[in-house]
């Protein structure tokens, strides 16, 4: 078994070998990544492949000191904005009126309730640039204004499109809780 | 602060959820990423790695040595007095074609202009086919001319080219045959059709046995192994749809097609003015549709038209459902449908909460928009109103005020007396000019004047 290292620097000669161990490693990982960022699973696999031939031809900038997997990681999410700004033009836009929602009434989603699968479901359904700023703020952990440049929008827009987002998640959620629930009653 | 500790629990559920989740992608992935890792290298200047800058050295190298000897071979032939097929019709594939190239090389050389024909050969080999077809054309009507002009060619020469060019036809002739039994060969796969509008959805069924393995590629950057897969184009433009089957007993075919999905209009539409006044304003539309060339318009009450930009007068108030459908040149179309156009659009009503009579007597009601400005009459401000009818009653319910025209409002008194200051209730029924009914209450502070 290669080490990081290893493979590192067989990528970086363009190894084919060490391209596809590297795929092998951390496709698994990347691919869970960039289907936080999708509509569904073709488009992730879409955004999965760009982020590795991303990953090959930049792989010497990668300078050895950081973690290799949050570097991985990190150009999967440029590689999923980019992908978000190409397709922008292209999706159809959905009103926001649609999903204005009101808040519900609960206050917390027990962890163990839900699956990461329908987890993703949620996050897939959302417009996309709701998924773009929750996926950003809430999973990545940037800062609204490092969001606003990344996406080429104002911070309030990034903002409010966080909380809309939200709204629909938490609605998407209890929803969810409701219907698992009747369900488990009914058994 | 709640709302934070619900924010928390939220970003906690998809971090702790979601992060560092493992999903195996498909194996097309991985073809895929691989052909496209290979494809882009070959782009780039890698050393060790066959690319672009490999092979057009190559090219660049193969072409000079072509050159050098097309040169020295030219050179040959007028030493040597027109004995060879000239080298340029190996690279030919048209053999009708190339027999003028070369009769004109011959004709021309015979004239002794050989620097064009060099330049006419070397140019021919590099064009694609159809553009060489139509550039051949007009070699040929050139040298007609040529010869028309020269019509000094001796007989030798004239029955030379003749038969050259026999034996260029035979030889063509047998290329043709073995080109079209290559094009008869039976397609691999079928598709539900070759155009249509995006989205367009097609489906391709492989005419081979399912015991092969196929590999699909939609020219868009899609892979499929399925048998008869299906697919769609989201966005428009040719995809050449490929399909590698590999038998059992390993012999590969291949066969391909050429998909056109048309690009999709978008329909939308505006009215001028903004709130417009049903019946009273003519409505002009306004087409932003893209890609259009042609539109269908529905106002709603019947009357249709068909220009791009119409205008359009309503006979009488009430709520249209407007529709707009659009085609692009392809026929693909799109609508919009605007469902109660003139819905509330320009009408309203509405009344202040508070208001202080004139304490001098009273005034009887009649205001303007412009004298009213101590706000010493309650009154509504409003916009496309009809039929209005407004009464105002004391806390205790008794009617103190009533008034069916609406610019008439109350000046606070009651038979003569200035009312008690406080709260009353007012109450509005009528109809906007857009035949629409409202129905409206509310309180008003009855406020006593300081000075």
């Amino acid at each position: 078994m290669l080490s990081d290292r290893q493979i590192i620097e067989g990528c970086a000669k363009h190894d084919r070998k060490a391209q596809q161990i590297l795929y092998d490693k951390y496709s698994r990982f990347l691919l869970g990544v960039c289907l936080r960022y999708a509509t569904d699973r073709a488009e992730a696999e879409d955004i999965l492949q760009d982020s590795f031939l991303k990953i090959f031809f930049s792989i010497r900038d990668f300078s050895g000191t950081g973690s290799f997997i949050g570097w991985l990681r990190k150009v999967a999410v440029n590689t999923a904005i980019t992908h978000y700004h190409k397709n922008l033009k292209y999706r159809y836009h959905i009103d926001i009126e649609d999903y204005v929602s009101a808040e519900t009434g609960v206050s917390s989603f027990e962890e163990d309730f839900y699956t990461s699968d329908e987890l993703y479901k949620i996050l897939n359904e959302l417009p996309a640039g709701y998924r773009m700023v929750f996926n950003l703020y809430a999973i990545e952990g940037y800062k609204h204004k490092e969001i606003a440049k990344l996406l080429g929008i104002d911070t309030n827009t990034s903002k409010s499109q966080y909380s809309r987002a939200r709204a629909v998640i938490r609605e998407k959620l209890e929803i969810l809780r409701r219907l698992k629930s009747n369900y488990s009653d009914s058994k | 602060m709640k709302e934070k500790k619900e924010d928390k629990n939220l970003r906690d559920l998809f971090r702790h959820k979601l992060d560092n989740i493992e999903i195996t992608p498909g194996a097309s992935a991985k073809t895929g990423l691989m052909r496209k890792l290979g494809r882009k290298e070959f782009l780039r200047f890698i050393p060790g790695r066959f690319n672009i800058y490999y092979l057009g050295g190559i090219v660049a190298a193969t072409v000079a040595a072509t050159a050098i000897l097309i040169f020295s071979g030219s050179e040959d032939d007028k030493k040597s007095e027109r004995s060879h097929v000239p080298p340029v019709d190996l690279m030919m594939e048209d053999f009708t074609d190339s027999m003028y190239v070369s009769e004109e090389k011959q004709i021309i050389q015979d004239s002794g202009i050989s620097k064009t024909t060099e330049d006419i050969s070397a140019e021919s080999a590099v064009y694609d086919l159809e553009e060489r077809s139509s550039e051949n054309i007009n070699i040929q009507s050139k040298q007609k001319n040529t010869i028309r002009e020269k019509d000094y060619l001796s007989i030798s020469d004239i029955t030379g080219s003749i038969s050259k060019s026999n034996l260029l036809i035979d030889t063509g002739a047998d290329r043709n045959n073995l080109k079209s039994k290559l094009l008869k060969k039976e397609p691999l796969f079928e598709p539900s059709v070759t155009s249509g509008c995006t989205p367009l959805k097609i489906r391709f069924i492989s005419n081979s046995g399912s015991s092969c393995s196929f590999h699909w590629s939609f020219g868009d950057g899609g892979y499929s192994n399925e048998k008869d897969p299906e697919w769609i184009f989201d966005i428009s433009g040719e995809y050449k749809v490929t399909l590698n089957v590999l038998h059992s007993d390993g012999s590969k075919e291949i066969s391909s097609a050429v998909i056109t999905a048309y690009p999709k209009p978008v329909a939308r539409f505006e009215m001028l003015p903004e709130d417009a006044v049903i019946p009273d304003d003519e409505i002009q539309f306004i087409n932003y549709s893209t890609i259009a060339v042609k539109s269908k318009w529905e106002f709603g009450d019947g009357a249709a038209s068909d220009l791009f930009e119409p205008r359009h007068k309503y006979e009488k108030s009430g709520n249209y459902t407007i529709r707009l459908i659009v085609y692009s040149e392809y026929g693909c179309a799109d609508s919009i449908v605007l469902v109660n156009a003139f819905a509330g659009s320009g009408s309203f009503i509405d009344f202040p909460n508070a208001f202080i009579p004139n304490p001098g007597g009273p005034t009887g009601g009649y205001y303007s928009f412009t004298s009213d400005e101590a706000a010493s009459i309650f009154h509504p401000v409003f916009s496309g109103v009809s039929d209005y009818q407004l009464r105002i009653f004391s806390k205790h319910g008794i009617l103190i005020f009533e008034s069916n025209d609406i610019n008439m409002g109350w000046d606070g008194y009651f038979n003569g007396q200035l009312c008690e200051p406080g709260v009353y209730i007012w109450k509005v029924r009528g109809s906007f000019r857009n035949g629409e009914p409202f129905t409206k209450m509310g309180d008003l502070t009855l406020l006593k004047d300081s000075q």
